[in-house]
């Protein structure tokens, strides 16, 4: 056995990780499905972007380039389900190619547009026009939530609750990996889900996607045993992974080498979420430090408007965005827990589920299951280094 | 820890703060609750600050409010010899009626800047000054450059009056000469407000602002959520800021950044240009003589708001 044989697929990160800013368009707040666990509470079929908002929103940014000093920049569009825009979107994105070449923009170049979808659209004309014509900027996610059992529990049609929507996805599934085969799904798991992970994850691997990203909602869903039952999902979905060799080439989210250690409280205190580093628009002109703090997000709480396309952003409200660290916002069992690395939060869910109207109250709702995902991951990556050390020794012994 | 107990005897009592009195109707506070109130500053070891209106009080409170050791926080109209603080609202008062006083001024930026002049005569016969900008949130960048100018002329009249041989204790300017550590409003975490509905309030602001913002009552107690938020180890900002006589006002932070730990860029450049002045102050009053030499000298620094160096 040779070094290049022991192969590990890693999460794919996303392009300029880090380094790029993300602004977010909601460009309609309509989607053809009503997902049980999806956490916009204010869907509607009106909130639909103008092309007026869409473009004062962009000459405010571009206009502001000493503010948004990011090398580069991708461009979100989400709903709802943004494809049911598709010819706001097509104008949208081409005039910002056009601004940033006509004012030499440093984004110029170094841009994206992205898309989660749920995939119903992906094959009609015109949202095929606009791939073809964008393809070198595009990063598309389809989400689909695992076989089709799992699938049809949660995503189901608006208005036919009976009706799932798997078919209608999965059927655009081989057009999509083959305009973006490194591309991954989005999987997210709620109480209800949490019997049929193992399976799922096969089954999307088996579609021919090699990279899931799959979280439990940060939302107090839990039941009492969920964790236990999760852990064993992992486990499970642990053993066929090594065992049928899938990690060379496929990565799954839930196991990574980074979680569960304990974090220093000075050197490892930053912020999980990136809210504040992200600028969302709304259909009314509203900027948001992310779309979770969108008043159809939220379930308990005023929305947080950071400005709008008129007045543009106070920087006030953003700073206790940018002042955020892990520390100032964690109760004391975080502060110490011997896991914490890898426990995430939402800064939307926290601010929406605090006690206060605040964003300096991390919610908790996930500290079991993280650490039963943390058991589930030291198991995984015990064994699968037991087996890659066993295969090099019989590998050796032969030779 | 709570260290004090502010009782707002009336809806009219006056303002010693950033906040404006936006109830204009006459509301004492029940005998009864003053009674209870002032149980529960007993009880928990606060130091009691009652806050009168400018009309004088039934006799019956005042045997009430006596049956504690307290400071009294009066307006000007109602200046007596039992007030340890007066509160002047803008720039009408008689310099002689406020000879040995502690005085807090409150006056709009505009203000100041016009009637800077009037403060060296105050300076000099008051025992302290605390001056007040209401409209501090609003300072422009324009008006910070003022603010600088307004501030250094300031300085050189304590200066001058340092060295006539009195010490002159002014917030602006003296406040951060003396500090070793933050000392701020401490509304929430250190102080409290019971206000004459019988509930407890962070400071006089949130009673103004919304009445429904209490935190806690007579009957059941203090409940406030998030407690944390109101202390300096959980204002990431502040906590890195050496501003030391900054007012750090959860107040208006809430109103401009709608956190009550996070301040907001105009609160910080005013105390920043506030503790650099104070800094020039230190250091031509050394070259001079020897003056708090035990008190360590206040560093250069290159920023105006702290928000820049929690940023790098
Ligand atoms: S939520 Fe639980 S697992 Fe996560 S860091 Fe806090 S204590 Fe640890
Ligand atoms: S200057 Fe700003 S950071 Fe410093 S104490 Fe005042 S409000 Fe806080």
């Amino acid at each position: 056995m040779s070094e290049t044989d022991i192969k590990i697929k890693d999460s794919t990160a996303s392009w300029q990780d880090g380094v790029a800013k993300t602004i977010t368009f909601i460009v309609t707040k309509d989607c053809q499905l009503a997902c049980k666990y999806c956490y916009l509470v204010g869907k509607n079929e009106k909130e639909r972007m103008s092309w007026d908002v869409a473009k004062r929103a962009i000459d405010y940014i571009l206009d502001h380039e000493r503010d948004f000093p990011e090398k580069s920049v991708i461009f979100e569009f989400i709903g709802g389900e943004p494809f049911l825009e598709i010819d706001l979107i097509d104008r949208i994105c081409d005039y910002i190619k056009v601004e940033l070449y006509s004012r030499c923009h440093h984004w110029f170049d170094s841009y994206r547009f992205s898309f989660s979808t749920n995939g119903i659209n992906y094959h009609t004309d015109k949202v095929q026009a606009f791939i073809n014509k964008n393809i070198s900027h595009l990063s598309i996610g389809i989400t689909i939530d695992g076989t089709q059992r799992k699938h049809d529990l949660n995503r189901v049609w608006k208005g036919v609750e009976e009706r799932g929507s798997y078919l209608d996805v999965v059927r655009n599934i081989p057009l999509w990996l083959q305009q973006f085969p490194e591309e991954a799904t989005k999987v997210t798991i709620s109480s209800a889900d949490i019997p049929y992970i193992k399976e799922s994850v096969l089954h999307l691997y088996g579609l021919g996607i090699h990279a899931v990203n799959i979280n439990v909602v940060f939302e107090n869903v839990w039941k009492d045993g969920d964790d236990k039952l999760f852990e064993n999902q992992l486990m499970l979905l642990a053993d066929d992974i090594i065992d049928g060799g899938y990690y060379k080439d496929y990565a799954c989210s839930f196991f990574s080498e980074n979680i569960g250690k304990p974090l220093d409280p000075e050197r490892e205190n930053n912020n999980w979420c990136g809210a504040g580093k992200m600028l969302a628009v709304d259909a009314a002109g509203n900027f948001y430090p992310c779309t979770r703090f969108a008043a159809y997000s939220l379930r308990s709480k005023e929305p947080i408007v950071i400005g709008n396309v008129s007045d543009g952003i106070d920087k006030n409200k953003l700073r206790p965005f940018l002042a955020l660290d892990r520390i100032t916002q964690s109760p004391d069992k975080c502060k110490t827990c011997n896991v914490a690395s890898g426990c995430a939060w939402c800064q939307g869910e926290n601010y929406d589920a605090a006690e206060t109207n605040t964003i300096y109250q991390r919610a908790t709702a996930i500290c079991l299951m993280h650490k039963a995902r943390v058991h589930a991951n030291n198991y995984y990556w015990n064994k699968l280094y037991r087996k890659l050390e066993m295969d090099g020794r019989s590998t050796k012994c032969e030779g | 820890m709570l260290q004090y107990l502010v009782i707002l005897l009336d809806d009219t009592s006056v303002s010693f703060c950033h906040y404006d009195v936006t109830k204009p109707e006459r509301r004492l506070i029940s005998l009864d609750d003053l009674r209870q109130g002032i149980r529960f500053g007993m009880m928990e070891n606060l130091m009691i600050q009652f806050i009168y209106p400018d009309y004088a009080l039934p006799q019956e409170y005042l045997d009430v409010i006596d049956t504690i050791d307290h400071s009294n926080i009066k307006p000007l109209s109602a200046l007596d010899c039992e007030t340890d603080i007066v509160v002047v609202d803008g720039w009408k008062y008689n310099v002689a009626k406020l000879n040995g006083a502690v005085v807090v001024l409150r006056t709009s930026w505009n203000q100041l800047s016009k009637n800077h002049n009037n403060l060296k005569g105050l300076l000099n016969v008051v025992m302290r000054l605390s001056v007040v900008i209401t409209d501090v949130e609003r300072m422009t960048a324009s008006d910070h450059e003022q603010y600088k100018a307004v501030l250094e002329l300031l300085g050189k009249d304590v200066e001058s009056i340092c060295l006539s041989g009195k010490s002159p204790q002014f917030n602006l300017l003296t406040d951060r000469l003396m500090l070793t550590e933050m000392n701020n409003c401490g509304a929430g975490d250190m102080t409290i407000t019971l206000a004459p509905n019988g509930k407890f309030y962070i400071c006089p602001a949130f009673y103004y602002e919304n009445e429904a913002d209490s935190v806690g009552d007579l009957n059941n107690g203090l409940n406030i959520k998030n407690r944390q938020l109101y202390s300096l180890d959980h204002a990431p900002i502040c906590r890195k800021c050496d501003a030391w006589q900054c007012r750090r006002c959860v107040w208006l932070n809430r109103k401009t950044t709608l956190e009550v730990n996070i301040p907001s860029r105009e609160q910080c450049v005013a105390a920043h240009l506030e503790r650099n002045t104070s800094r020039q102050l230190m250091l031509s009053l050394r070259s001079k003589g020897t003056f708090l030499p035990d008190i360590e000298e206040i560093k250069e620094i290159d920023y105006l708001d702290p928000f820049e160096i929690i940023r790098q």
